[in-house]
């Protein structure tokens, strides 16, 4: 290397450092959050809502010039948002160079279980927060010590959630043996494993299960085990298209049988893929599909309506899914625990206030998914209220509360 | 003759170990701040150098088993998940089953457990590649898909012994005795090691008695097979082999994630890795490490540029590019890059000669 | 293949004792789940009607390996623009009644997959038609990617709604006889399949091009010997693949909620039947894709649903390795050393 070049570097090494230094008082340092979603694949459906949200929460906080700390200082903020595909490795790869080389100081990941539960080591490991968009059990507790991970929150309601409203609403109806049928992937077992227990709590009991693919489109085989088990209602964990199929299967070989399913087909897709089906099938949904139907006095209202206009304004007129609702959640804890930061942090603290800020100052957070009261015993922070029991009648979500069951 | 085929062979595992370690060198020390991935404008980072390392493992077994002994595998994949599994279930054994506790939660246990895998698995691919390898063509590859299928099945239903499609979570990091092969920068080192490793050792088989067989086999079976060649126990040494060395990076696979799930062991794992094989080249060994490393490089590059270059952000833009890409290559280099890389050198060396 | 020929009649009884078995292991586990007569016949009516399809998509698979020697893995894509286009046509604003505007929009599905599937041998395959036959594979697995990355971007990752053909509604007719429940667009499956036998039939056997893809599937290099264009021909197979799947999307379409990644599944389906029937007769594909609908349907009746994709794998290698040349045809060649 000639003298020249070397000294032209060391130039523009000091150049660099000056700038770096230079912007410090005036301005904070950029924040920056990482984020993750399933925008291919087979959870596309899911997981493209929700990056539109994390763009669109982008633009926001662009037009606000960024998040000002408790000091006065306003800090910009970018989103570096990848797709993982619904694949495990991809997200763990993404999260990882998220935390390592992006130096993000959380990180919203991922649509999917499967690989919301495979990052926990790289979140773990490296001291960051990480908060899934997705509702299994094993991505917040680790199921060896029944104890919260450290790092890792979520923001859907769980399929527990969903279970314990069926279950109730079943018993309610003087039934006493179900049916479970459900999609054999990751959501599909949770929702299976969660609506037995919920179902076994309330009484019920489970005559017969059984599972299918995701791209399954014959259900005589689940058909004829239901009819064989001479169960009285029928609970479906799955997410359209298959759980309009499927829906569509039951309708059709028992025509009487009550139907409930779980807060997965709360989108316009699975009324309009199950047609006349879906009639009459009744499940729990996140408040932000029936916005029209909540009490006015209801702390989510105001929160829904300004994320339900600014959504469809931002992807001209697309239709509201609960999933861009759980980035939003996820995303907007983060803003606010940015908000309590104080400048000039290195970014272990800075991931470790936020850390804090999320398990112990969310509460009562009015979010799209529910009112979140996080604690260390709890890094979902929802409960069963969270979601609102819904009738399909004549194409249309309805309120379905308690007092008309 | 002999000396002549080796010594480039030499030269490149030399050059490859030594850049290899400069770059790892690089993210450990940070010159001037300055982290491997600045090398490439954040394209490649140590996580896909990793990536890259392990996936070598396994493509360099499948381009022995294509390449050399002609023998196609549309279920490569199914051998990497049991690896991965074996390492996963045995690791975890003391911590999720409270067996064997003292031995295996001792930090040598998990390298007997890789061993174990690979073992097993080579055991497995002895047993079905016996009836299996009668078979010729696509019949071949059509029975490994199946096989491949139905680990990958078995994998997310047998959840007692595999966690199901949450997978296993805990798997521990590597050690040697006290010494942790954890962060990245130093699990980077074991895996390009045994990558390495690997390597050499198939550069050796090609060139014993093993690969003349082989090659023997996949030029004209029944000509082999006359001149007294026992092409039946090669093509299954070979299944074995490649089996085995995908258990290894399987095992590398799930302590570096530490966690194993069923979704990057399906089909279309299999069909990636054949592809890297065939885009890499499957007449030389070294076609593995450069086929990997392509689609890699191309995937990544995708990711990070395509949002850079036209402002638009979707993995559906990526997707496309990224198969147009994919059958671009396989148009104008037919018989992989490492081929391309050699005919291109000779030319270079003959205009030169023509020059002079 | 160098085993030992068995003498026919012992592999007969073999093979019947096989069937016999499965058949009564099949009738032990259905009674311990308490299945009726009735859910028997269900399984095989749905099950054929899967196999129907499945059998489509084998012999787009057949045709195009019989003339180039290649497994093309974009056939399931070419099911998934069949249903696309039509249903996106479907939907548009013609002034047309319902029942034109459906037959347009199959017509349509039926064409512009055609052209896409001519348009990929052309662009992707001939120029590359004398490379190794991995590298042909891989530049169709390619070609899949990307078509399936567009049609995400076209259609969106959302499900879409083909109408019934019968209701020209989403809900289709449905007949019921006692427990039994068969749906309109069964009848519309079937009848495609029996009318593309018949016309492929015709088309194979008595006209010129026919014979002249037959004459290419059988020898290549004899046929070029008498003045046929295999270039020509591998064009042909290709756009005849591409109408076949496109059909077979078309008429499952209302059968399920077309998405834009419905093919993955489904070729892989038809491949496996494909392989069944020896991939290189049309009949014995036929056979394939209805056996292993009906396999694997009863299979999942009696058994576990979850294991159903295990059990046509399973079929898979069992079929491979005790019958290579597929289940019927023992005449036909033997498979080509790639």
């Amino acid at each position: 290397m000639s003298l020249k070049r070397t000294s032209f570097l060391a130039l523009f090494c000091i150049l660099a450092i000056a700038l770096l230094g230079g912007c410090a008082p005036g301005k904070g340092t950029e924040y920056k959050i990482g984020f993750v979603s399933s925008a291919t694949g087979n959870y596309a459906s899911l997981g493209l809502p929700e990056a539109k949200t994390a763009e669109m929460i982008q633009k926001q906080l662009d037009a606000m010039g960024g998040i000002t700390g408790p000091d006065g200082v306003k800090h910009p903020v970018k989103i570096i948002i990848y797709d993982d595909a619904n694949e495990a490795d991809r997200a763990v790869s993404s999260v990882s160079r998220l935390i390592t080389e992006d130096e993000v100081i959380a990180v919203v990941s991922s649509t999917g279980s499967g690989p919301s539960v495979a990052q926990i080591p790289v979140c773990e490991e490296n001291k960051t927060p990480c908060i899934s968009m997705a509702s299994a059990k094993a991505i917040t507790t680790d199921a060896k010590t029944n104890t919260e991970y450290q790092w890792m929150f979520k923001t859907p309601q769980t399929n527990g959630h969903a279970g314990e409203w069926q279950a109730a609403y079943l018993k309610a109806m003087g039934l006493t043996n179900i049916c479970i049928l459900y999609t054999n992937d990751g959501y599909g077992k949770d929702c299976f494993a969660n609506y037995k227990a919920a179902a076994e709590a309330a009484g019920l009991s489970v005559v017969y299960e059984a599972s299918y693919a995701a791209t399954d489109t014959e259900f005589s085989a689940q058909m004829a085990g239901v009819q064989a088990s001479g169960c009285q209602a029928v609970e479906i964990g799955s997410t359209p298209p298959v759980a309009s199929l499927a829906t569509v299967a039951v309708r059709n070989a028992l025509p009487e049988t009550p139907i409930t399913l779980g807060h997965g087909v709360c989108n316009q897709s699975f009324i309009t893929t199950a047609g006349e089906a879906a009639e009459g099938a009744v499940f729990p949904c996140g408040k932000v599909t029936v916005l029209d139907q909540l009490a006015d006095t209801d702390p989510q209202k105001a929160v829904l309506a300004k994320y339900i206009a600014d959504y469809t304004a931002h992807t001209s007129g697309e239709a509201i899914s609960t999933f861009g609702g759980h980035a939003w959640d996820a995303l907007e804890m983060v803003v606010d625990a940015l908000g309590s930061l104080k400048n000039g942090m290195s970014l272990e603290d800075q991931r470790i206030a936020v850390r804090d800020y999320l398990e112990n100052d969310i509460v009562n957070w009015p979010g799209i998914s529910g009112t979140f009261t996080m604690s260390p015993a709890d890094h979902n922070g929802l409960t069963k209220d969270s979601l609102l029991f819904v009738k399909v009648e004549a194409g249309q979500w309805v309120a379905f509360p308690e007092t008309d069951w | 003759m002999k000396k002549l085929r080796i010594g480039p062979n030499l030269a490149g595992v030399i050059i490859l170990a030594v850049v290899l370690a400069l770059f790892g060198a690089i993210d450990i020390i940070r010159p001037f701040g300055l982290r491997f991935s600045d090398l490439s404008g954040r394209v490649v980072t140590i996580d896909t150098m990793i990536r890259i390392g392990i996936l070598t493992i396994v493509v360099v077994g499948l381009n022995l088993l294509m390449g050399y002994a002609g023998q196609v595998s549309l279920g490569q994949a199914g051998f990497y998940a049991l690896g991965a599994y074996a390492s996963g279930i045995l690791a975890t054994l003391a911590s999720r089953h409270g067996m064997l506790v003292g031995v295996a939660d001792t930090w040598w246990w998990p390298w007997l457990a890789i061993l174990i895998g690979m073992i097993l698995t080579g055991l497995f691919a002895f047993l079905v590649g016996k009836p299996i390898l009668r078979l010729k063509g696509n019949y071949l590859a059509m029975a490994t898909l199946g096989l491949g299928f139905i680990i990958s099945i078995l994998s997310g239903q047998l959840s007692t012994l595999t966690g199901g499609y949450d997978g296993l979570t805990g798997i521990p990091r590597l050690r040697i005795g006290e010494f942790a092969l954890w962060p990245a920068q130093r699990y980077y080192f074991l895996v390009w090691g045994a990558a390495i490793a690997v390597i050499v050792v198939a550069l050796n088989i090609v060139h014993s008695r093993i690969g003349r067989a082989l090659r023997a086999i996949h030029t004209n079976e029944t000509a082999a097979n006359t001149s007294g060649v026992d092409t039946e126990h090669y093509k299954v040494l070979a299944l074995v082999i490649s089996a085995m060395l995908a258990s290894l990076a399987g095992s590398l696979y799930a302590h570096f994630q530490s966690a194993v799930s069923p979704s990057p062991f399906g089909f279309k794992a299999s069909v990636e890795l054949v592809t890297m094989a065939a885009v890499g080249g499957l007449s030389s060994i070294w076609g593995a490490p450069l086929g990997v490393a392509v689609m890699f490089i191309l995937s990544n590059l995708l990711q990070s540029q395509i949002e850079a270059v036209f402002h638009i952000r979707g993995g559906e833009y990526e997707l496309i590019i990224y198969g147009l890409v994919l059958v671009l290559i396989m148009i104008f280099m037919p018989q992989g890059a490492i081929s391309s890389l050699g005919a291109w050198r000779r030319n270079a060396r003959r205009e030169k000669e023509g020059a002079a | 293949m160098h085993r030992k020929p068995q003498r026919q009649p012992v592999r007969l009884i073999i093979a019947a004792l096989v069937v016999f078995g499965l058949a009564a292991l099949s009738l032990l586990l259905g009674s311990q789940k308490g299945l009726q007569p009735q859910h028997y016949i269900q399984l095989t009516i749905d099950g054929v009607r899967a196999g129907s399809i499945y059998a489509l998509m084998a012999l787009g698979f057949v045709v195009v390996y019989s003339v180039t020697g290649i497994i093309n893995f974009a056939q399931g894509e070419f099911v998934m623009l069949g249903a696309m286009i039509c249903l996106t046509v479907n939907d548009l604003d013609l002034p047309l009644p319902p029942a034109l505007k459906l037959i347009a929009a199959i017509l349509a599905g039926v064409l512009l997959t055609t052209l896409i599937g001519a348009g990929m041998e052309r662009l992707t395959i001939h120029p590359a038609r004398r490379s190794p036959p991995v590298t042909l594979i891989i530049i169709t697995i390619g070609v899949t990617i990307t078509l399936r990355a567009a049609a995400l971007l076209v259609w969106g990752a959302d499900p879409h709604v083909l109408p019934a053909f019968t209701t020209l509604a989403l809900e289709d007719k449905i007949f019921r006889f006692g427990g039994v429940i068969i749906q309109a667009q069964s009848l519309w499956i079937w009848g495609a399949l029996i009318a593309i036998l018949i016309l492929l039939y015709f088309f194979l056997e008595r006209t010129l091009l026919g014979k002249a893809l037959r004459a290419c599937a059988v020898n290549r290099r004899a046929a070029q010997l008498v003045g046929i264009n295999p270039d020509r021909m591998a064009l042909l197979s290709f756009a005849l693949a591409a109408a076949l799947g496109a059909i077979g999307g078309i008429v499952l379409g209302p059968v399920t909620r077309p998405i834009y990644d419905m093919g993955v599944m489904l070729g892989l389906r038809g491949f496996v039947s494909a392989i069944i029937g020896g991939l290189l007769s049309v009949p014995g594909v036929v056979v394939g894709g209805l056996l292993l609908g009906v396999v694997e349907n009863i299979a999942a009746g009696v058994t576990d649903p979850a294991y159903k994709s295990v059990v046509s794998f399973i079929i898979l290698i069992a079929i491979l390795l005790f019958r290579p040349q597929g289940i019927i045809g023992g005449g036909e060649k033997p498979a080509e050393e790639a």
